[in-house]
């Protein structure tokens, strides 16, 4: 972890970051060199327009996706460095993901699916903790259900259960409320702050929707795989 | 931690696997069928050969046997086999049985070709001989005979009735309900009919140069080593020409045959399991396919390519254990089911047993198999990035790496060393199996190939033709998948039509077009004249061929001696026991001179032999070199003097061995004739002769074909009843590529359907894309196929390559029909999904 000019820790720490898709011959260049630093314990929105590399930015600090160039250190760990298993590691327990489609596994109860993360860190008492998360997030009448039995906001706070379970230090959530209606979507979002106020977590949230980005403590916009604007609410 | 543990994986597989075996039944059928084939042959196979070696004493007749022929064994040999153990004897020969009454038998024959066995006191020394009315306890009289119910039945007589052989009438006591040696004597021609030793000779059919066989059968003392009595006896009197038997090997010749034909269909059934293996690929590859949103899940929250394949390993590996144990289970049940059904078509009749080494090879060849082809997707499936969430749409062909293909070798390689192992002719198991790799190969190339000509085909106007194209090589497509499955089952459609209609015309067509009508043996040599006479009297135009006959046995080629050998060499069928010996001035019919030359008509020089070509290649021994035949117990060195090609499918007398007439022109022998009729009646020539020659024994061709043609069929239904396990596992892998086709063209399909498209136009695209690959598949699978059919036919059978093209094309087209329809029908529950409830899953 390093310090930002003003002595706060830097969480996440992003120079001229790139990455291109498609073949060799006819490359798609999705995000052109960004720079970004973000701080410990911080809550940032990234706004954008679809298909202004937002999400791609999330992916690559989020170590889902490698980027093309540049260097990406997050929570002290050099991620350009790392192969697809060393990033699989890093995010164990660090870093908790919430993504627009819920993504639950869906032959697994509420539960196991809070359960699987911790399980896969090696936690003893992986049910216990993953209980007591999704009654903290309002779902603890849910436990046995699956999937399919769960309406949007129900799927979604168990998503947001599964994320934050291990306890990350760092939260990215990518359109949480997308699929989601206006009154739904903003219990989601209280949630969401109401965890990241409760573990001290840097929160980074992907969205357009502007309202929602200006709950964040810092606002970045994204145009043309660039960062067009950095600004405080 | 670093790695997951097995136990927390099993325990998340476990979990995973809540929603069902659903995506894995390709996987369950396909392991199923070829592991219950393969156990069901396997454990039959061991059935029968335990069951014959287990009977080895009551088959045999004895602990050891020692069989001679055209001699019964002198007093000294008698007295030596005393000492070695209780003694029992028989004499068998082939013979006529005659209506005694002729008037009473008008109606039906009075003559048939049957197996007359003469007994002594103490046989059968194990075992009972039981007759119909009871087991017999006493000695037959030499005024007594036993027949089979099948002689009784043909000449219309029943116990009490007279029936004549040779010079004799017998009184038939009862009818035989068990011959206990049945098995160990082999080949039969005809019915068997048994009487005293006595009674034997009173026939007068026992003659010096007849062919009869005696056969010696001793129980020896408890503990008693059976190979060492034999060898002791063999050490005695290493002249005599005896031939070798004992209780461990009672039947060779039925062992042989149950032992090749299990290791034939062993094959057909990996080639299954093998075909099946791409079935379980696909599954597997689907199955996984559908799981990938979950494994990039389970990659964002931290699981590594390890944990992966450890918990996907852990689904599939217990999937794939169920479907081996249920397919052992299957296999093993399925033997006493088979054994019954076969009933009489087996020489024994093995009870309920369980074999385990054959259903841990079945099991052996299921998990090396499912490893092979599991492996492959399982290794992209780990690999699978956590950003496929993103970029779900892309395809991506992630690779394997080279642990996992040396892993797929290291399995291919135990496979191919079990089979070998296992094999009795490791060569001909190679090459089934490279043949069967070699096939899959090559239409998993012609399945990219049609893939890479579709997208580089332009783009036809008519839609529906586009569509059609466009899904032959879109992303996700299951050519490859689709080819191979169609390809394997068409090429097994072609392949058992042109095996079987072969087959037919080689019984049907080929044989009587060049076979006599009757073979007439035992012929006195100072009667050829007056038998001459009476063929010419009874049928002018017959073409008649009489050829002298004795039994011979190789005792030495090249300076080595047979009985030193170790094991024969491959193909060397002529050097197990005795075989036909001719001798003749000129070059026989149906032979051609290779290498050498012919002895002069007056030749009184050394003897000379002329062997036939194939032969001497097997024996390695060339024209000037010697060989010792040993004939009536005495052993004739000759020299090799001519080389000869023998058309055996003339179904004339062939014989591998021809002497040169001085050698053996003195030794006891008698003549054999085949006669083709051009006109005169069958019936009355062989009365004629029969009242003639009592002694002769007349074979009708037709007897033989009819032996023959049911033989053929047994092969022919086990070859494809074995093969049908093939094109099962072929349709399955046809509906599992198919079912994987549609989970790809689903989407294609709710839209067309959202924009006015009627479910027949829908289902036209399949067709017409299926059809295409019918259509290219049917030209392939037709070479292919003949091409199997014919190494079957011709290298294995030998016989005449002869398909009816109307069935081969006809049951190539009603296959492709069938596998298509099955195909096509496994798409209608896509159709029937209504568009607006399909459009909420997409």
């Amino acid at each position: 972890m390093t310090e930002s000019d003003g002595g706060t820790a830097i969480a996440i720490h992003v120079r001229n970051v790139t990455l291109s898709l498609g073949t060799s011959s006819a490359p798609v260049d999705i995000l052109r060199g960004v720079d970004l630093d973000i701080g410990a314990g911080e809550s940032l929105g990234i706004l954008g327009p679809s298909g202004s590399g937002k999400s791609s930015l999330m992916a690559i600090l989020s170590g889902l996706e490698r980027a093309s160039g540049g260097s990406v250190e997050v929570a002290g760990v050099d991620f350009s460095r790392l192969d697809e298993d060393e990033l699989a590691r890093a995010r164990r327990g660090r870093i908790g993901i919430v993504l627009q489609s819920f993504h639950l596994l869906p032959t697994m109860t509420a539960l196991e699916n809070v359960a699987v993360p911790l399980e896969l860190a090696g936690v003893d008492n992986a049910f216990d903790v993953a209980r007591a998360e999704l009654e903290a997030v309002g779902v603890g009448h849910r436990l046995g259900h699956y999937p399919t039995q769960l309406s949007g906001g129900e799927q979604q706070r168990v998503a947001i259960a599964r994320a934050l379970a291990p306890g990350p230090k760092i939260v990215f959530a990518d359109e949480p409320t997308g699929n989601l209606d206006a009154a739904t979507g903003s219990s989601i979002i209280d949630v969401l702050f109401d965890r990241k106020h409760a573990a001290n977590s840097t929160l980074v949230i992907i969205t357009h929707d502007v309202s929602l980005a200006e709950r964040c403590d810092r606002i970045v916009e994204m145009k043309d795989g660039k960062i067009v604007a950095d600004r405080h609410p | 931690m670093t790695k997951l543990d097995w136990k927390t994986s099993a325990r998340i597989a476990w979990r995973d696997l809540s929603g069902g075996f659903r995506g894995l039944r390709l996987l369950f059928i396909c392991l199923f069928l070829g592991v219950a084939t393969l156990a069901a042959i396997g454990s039959l196979t061991a059935s029968i050969t335990g069951e014959l070696s287990a009977r080895g004493q009551t088959m045999l007749g004895g602990d050891i046997e020692i069989a001679m022929t055209q001699r019964e064994a002198e007093a000294d040999e008698l007295a030596a086999m005393r000492e070695t153990g209780e003694l029992s004897e028989t004499i068998r020969m082939r013979a006529m049985a005659q209506v005694a009454d002729a008037e009473a038998a008008a109606d039906g024959p009075q003559a048939v070709l049957s197996e007359l066995k003469g007994v002594d006191n103490a046989y059968p020394l194990y075992g009972e001989f039981a007759l119909e009315g009871g087991v017999l306890d006493d000695a037959l009289s030499p005024e007594d005979i036993v027949v089979g119910q099948s002689l009784a039945d043909r000449l219309q007589l029943a116990p009490g009735d007279p029936l004549r052989y040779g010079e004799a009438i017998f009184t038939i006591r009862d009818i035989i309900a068990d011959e206990p040696d049945r098995v160990g004597e082999g080949f039969t021609l005809g019915p068997v009919a048994i009487t005293s030793i006595e009674g034997l000779r009173r026939t007068g059919l026992i003659q010096p140069g007849s062919l009869y066989e005696s056969k010696y059968r001793i129980r020896l003392a408890p503990g008693a080593d059976p190979a060492e009595a034999s060898d002791a006896l063999q050490a005695q009197f290493p002249s005599a020409g005896w031939e070798f038997k004992d209780r461990d090997r009672a039947s060779p010749g039925a062992f042989r045959f149950f032992e090749r034909m299990g290791q034939f269909l062993t094959l057909i059934g990996l080639t299954a399991l093998i075909i099946a293996g791409i079935g379980v690929g696909n599954g597997v590859a689907s199955y996984l396919g559908r799981k990938r949103p979950g494994i990039a899940t389970l990659k964002i929250l931290g699981a590594t390519s390890a944990d992966i394949a450890r918990i996907y390993a852990v689904q599939i590996g217990i999937v794939a254990l169920c479907a081996i144990a249920v397919g052992l289970s299957m296999g093993a049940i399925a033997t006493p089911l088979i054994v019954t059904a076969l009933g009489d078509l087996l020489p024994v009749s093995p009870g309920i047993s369980f074999h385990p080494v054959p259903l841990a090879i079945a099991a052996a060849y299921g998990l090396l198999i499912a490893t092979m082809f599991v492996l492959p997707p399982l290794a992209r499936a780990r690999t699978e990035p956590a950003a496929a969430l993103f970029r779900s749409l892309v395809e991506r062909h992630n690779p394997i790496g080279i642990g996992t293909v040396l892993r797929i070798a290291l399995a291919g390689g135990v496979i191919v060393a079990i089979a070998l192992f296992s094999a009795r002719e490791p060569t001909f198991s190679a090459i089934v199996m490279g043949a069967t790799v070699g096939a899959l190969l090559f239409l998993y190339a012609l399945g990219w190939g049609v893939r890479t000509l579709a997208k580089r085909l332009p783009r036809p106007g008519n839609p529906t033709l586009r569509l059609a194209i466009a899904n032959l090589h879109r992303p996700g497509s299951q050519s490859p998948a689709i080819v191979i499955a169609l390809g394997l089952a068409l090429t097994l459609f072609v392949t058992l039509a042109s095996i079987q209609t072969s087959l037919t015309a080689e019984i049907q067509t080929t044989v009587p077009e060049r076979a006599p009508d009757l073979f007439i043996l035992d012929i006195p040599v100072a009667e050829e004249a007056r038998f001459r006479q009476i063929v010419d009297e009874q049928a002018a135009d017959t073409a008649l061929n009489l050829v002298p006959t004795l039994r011979g046995t190789i005792v030495e080629f090249g300076g080595q001696r047979v009985a030193d050998l170790e094991e024969l060499p491959e193909g060397a069928w002529f050097l197990r026991g005795e075989r036909g010996v001719t001798y003749s001035d000129v070059l026989p019919e149906g032979s051609e001179l290779t290498d050498g030359e012919w002895w002069p008509a007056d030749y009184d020089g050394p003897p000379l032999i002329s062997l036939d070509r194939e032969a001497a290649a097997v024996m390695g021994v060339e024209i000037g070199d010697t060989i010792v035949v040993s004939i009536l117990g005495r052993e004739i060195e000759t020299e090799i003097a001519s080389l000869r090609e023998v058309n055996w499918d003339t179904m004339g007398f062939n014989y591998i061995m021809v002497m040169s007439p001085n050698t053996v022109r003195d030794a006891p022998h008698t003549l054999a004739s085949t006669l083709a009729l051009e006109g005169g009646d069958e019936a009355d020539l062989s009365r004629a002769v029969l009242s003639a020659f009592p002694s002769v024994s007349i074979i009708e061709v037709r007897e033989i074909i009819g032996q023959v043609t049911v033989l053929l069929g047994q092969m022919a239904a086990a070859i494809i009843a074995a093969a049908m396990v093939s094109i099962i596992a072929g349709i399955a892998v046809l509906i599992g590529a198919i079912a994987a086709s549609n989970q790809a063209r689903s989407y294609d399909s709710v839209i067309m359907r959202t924009l006015g498209a009627t479910r027949r136009q829908v289902m036209l695209v399949q067709a017409i894309e299926y059809a295409l690959l019918a259509a290219v598949l049917a030209a392939v699978a037709l070479a292919l196929g003949l091409l199997a059919g014919w190494s079957v036919i011709v290298l294995i059978f030998e016989f005449a390559w002869s398909p009816d093209w109307f069935v081969v094309f006809g049951t190539l087209a009603a296959g492709t029909v069938i596998t298509l329809g099955i195909g096509l029908a496994s798409a209608i529950p896509l159709m029937s999904v209504r568009p607006a409830n399909a459009l909420r899953q997409l």
